[in-house]
């Protein structure tokens, strides 16, 4: 798993995420974020990588 | 009440039925005449003449060991009709190939490679496994679909050609005990009460086995909220003979069902119920057919042949063997029939065992060899359980966050081919291997080998077919003369459990390369094989000694 920063342009994909929720209800939001998880998992591909990156995003 | 889907000796609703099933006939047994004296000790006594007990039976009958097979009932299936497993997998169709079946069973049923899930009125995942490297080497099919009663018909008709083996119908065990060299069965049928002494005994009982109950051992049982109808159904109108699951029916009020064709031009329909919805009401006649009609049309023509309502539930026994019992099938395992991975597995458990009880028996391999049934089957049951938990979690969510992600999949999977893979309505049964056995020689060991085809002696044959014809051995399998040489020099000090063969056009040519390849052997290295068709390993053919004390006794010198 990269913990060093590895994203090209931080700050346009974060303002791009952003930008994507504004106008959704809650629950629209997250079925838009399921959906993302899914696409970016897919570009990730690795299973252990996959992993390592859910055990990192908990709380 | 909701009938449990497996092992179920009694289906809550039978409403029709149009299958003639054979009754078999009850004898005097011999032992009622005789004193315990003057009574035989049995090596191995089968309980349960059901998918798993009479596949144990068959095989040990044919590795040469006589088998008695008790069973409660005198007909197949589950008291007159019934709707068990449907999907036979290629490892228990090349189990039956051995067991002499498979050709009753390939007539008989229908032959099926592609599979279809769909939301809505759009397919969002579809396969075919004929064209899978993984499914195209063997000789058999990927799949077969066949009412399971015919299955176990088969192999009763199999067992009455066969010297070694014995039924006994309308036999009650009442009670069972052991001590260190026998196993003690109380029985009673018809005519009487009576006792047998077996060596080892085999459970295969089902899913409530009075003989796991009276040894105490826990199962961890979980029960399913989910609630299904199955509806067995003869229509004229002939979909596609393909594998249809709904994640999202539209004429299931949104949830899941399955359309698959079965012998006799019956179709498997299985609905996916309301939560809190009613057993007795949603197998009605009337509610049945006005289901049937939202699936195919107001004016759909059809005989209902079956229906039942079912719930889920999943247990794994603590140990699959206590001494001199094992414990195979639904006594040991049951999990939801997602993937057909119930009676897959009972065939496999069998198919596990037959080789390794029959090797003790004849004092050609040492005891310990029984042990990694165990280690191998429980683990093979625990990942089964996993898998079909983890489709039942994609087709029921239990909280909402499972739910989300279960929509954004299909959503996604609409658009884009990756996500159908994550689409999830049942992992098809596949014959589990073991990384982890006791049995772990080497490279490779655990793997499944399919049946490829041979030639020997210029006639096409298949692998197994060829192993079968090996007996109760362990088959070495290597490329050059040189490593049959060393490989031969080093069995001298053992027992007859071990055969070698050289993959070459002298003795097994593999048109393929199949073997050679899947298990990775070149000059120096040697494969291997189980007689259930698992690779035990691939070692440098000098370490060949070191292994073999596990499936070979050493010669009395």
């Amino acid at each position: 798993m990269l913990t060093t920063p590895n994203i090209q342009q931080p700050d346009v994909f974060y303002q791009a995420l952003i930008q994507a929720h504004q106008g959704l209800s809650p629950s629209e939001s997250e079925a838009f974020n399921a959906r993302l998880i899914l696409l970016l998992a897919n570009q990730v591909g690795d299973s252990n990588v996959l992993l390592s990156c859910v055990a990192a995003a908990k709380p | 009440m909701w009938a449990l889907f497996l092992g179920q000796r009694r289906m809550l609703t039978m409403q029709t039925s149009t299958y003639q099933l054979p009754q078999f006939a009850f004898r005097t047994p011999p032992e009622l005449g005789l004193k315990p004296s003057q009574q035989k000790r049995y090596p191995v006594v089968v309980v349960g003449g059901g998918l798993g007990g009479l596949t144990m039976a068959c095989d040990l009958a044919h590795r040469g060991v006589e088998v008695l097979l008790i069973d409660e009932d005198d007909t197949v299936g589950v008291r007159g009709a019934s709707s068990r497993g449907i999907c036979y997998a290629q490892k228990s169709l090349e189990i039956f190939q051995r067991l002499g079946t498979y050709s009753r069973i390939a007539r008989k049923g229908i032959e099926w490679s592609i599979g279809k899930t769909l939301a809505g009125n759009e397919i969002v995942y579809s396969f075919d496994l004929a064209a899978q490297s993984s499914h195209n080497v063997s000789e058999q099919p990927p799949f077969i679909n066949l009412q399971q009663f015919y299955i176990e018909w088969f192999l009763v008709d199999r067992l009455a050609q066969l010297p070694a083996a014995d039924v006994r119908w309308k036999t009650q065990v009442t009670r069972v005990t052991q001590n260190a060299d026998r196993v003690l069965l109380d029985l009673e049928c018809p005519d009487g009460a009576y006792q047998i002494e077996a060596s080892w005994l085999v459970d295969a009982s089902g899913i409530r086995s009075p003989i796991r109950e009276g040894f105490g051992l826990q199962t961890n049982p979980a029960t399913g909220e989910d609630r299904w109808c199955i509806s067995d159904v003869r229509f004229k109108h002939k979909p596609p003979i393909e594998r249809w699951t709904w994640v999202e029916a539209p004429f299931n009020e949104n949830r899941a069902v399955w359309q698959h064709l079965m012998a006799d031009d019956v179709w498997r329909l299985d609905y996916q119920m309301a939560p809190d919805s009613d057993p007795e009401y949603v197998s009605r006649t009337d509610v049945v057919s006005d289901r049937l009609r939202r699936q195919f049309g107001a004016d759909i023509e059809f005989e209902l042949v079956w229906v039942g309502p079912y719930s889920y539930r999943s247990h794994v026994i603590e140990t699959m063997r206590l001494s001199r019992v094992f414990f195979l099938g639904d006594s040991a395992h049951v999990m939801s029939p997602f993937g057909a991975r119930g009676g897959n597995s009972a065939i496999q458990d069998a198919d596990n065992l037959g080789w390794k009880l029959a090797m003790v028996l004849k004092n050609t391999a040492p005891e310990s060899l029984l042990d990694s049934y165990h280690a191998e089957r429980h683990f093979a049951a625990q990942q089964n359980v996993s898998i079909t938990n983890g489709t039942m979690r994609f087709l029921t969510p239990q909280t909402a966050m499972q739910r989300v992600f279960r929509d954004a999949t299909i959503a996604l999977a609409k658009r884009f081919e990756f996500a159908q893979k994550l689409v999830n309505t049942g992992r098809l049964s596949s014959p589990t291997e073991y990384p982890a056995s006791p049995l772990h020689c080497g490279v490779g060991a655990g793997l499944n080998i399919a049946n490829c085809a041979l030639t020997v002696a210029g006639q096409k044959t298949n692998l197994v077919d060829q192993v079968a014809r090996c007996g109760n051995k362990l088959v070495v399998l290597c490329l050059l003369p040189a490593d049959q040489a060393s490989v031969l020099a080093q069995l001298i000090s053992h027992t007859d459990s071990v055969e070698c063969h050289l993959l070459s056009a002298t003795d097994w040519y593999d048109p393929q390369g199949y073997l050679a390849e899947r298990f990775g052997i070149s000059a120096g290295l040697i494969g291997l094989l189980r007689p259930d068709l698992h690779s035990a390993g691939t070692i440098a053919t000098a370490d060949l000694s070191q292994v073999l004390t596990r499936f070979s006794l050493k010669k009395d010198r």
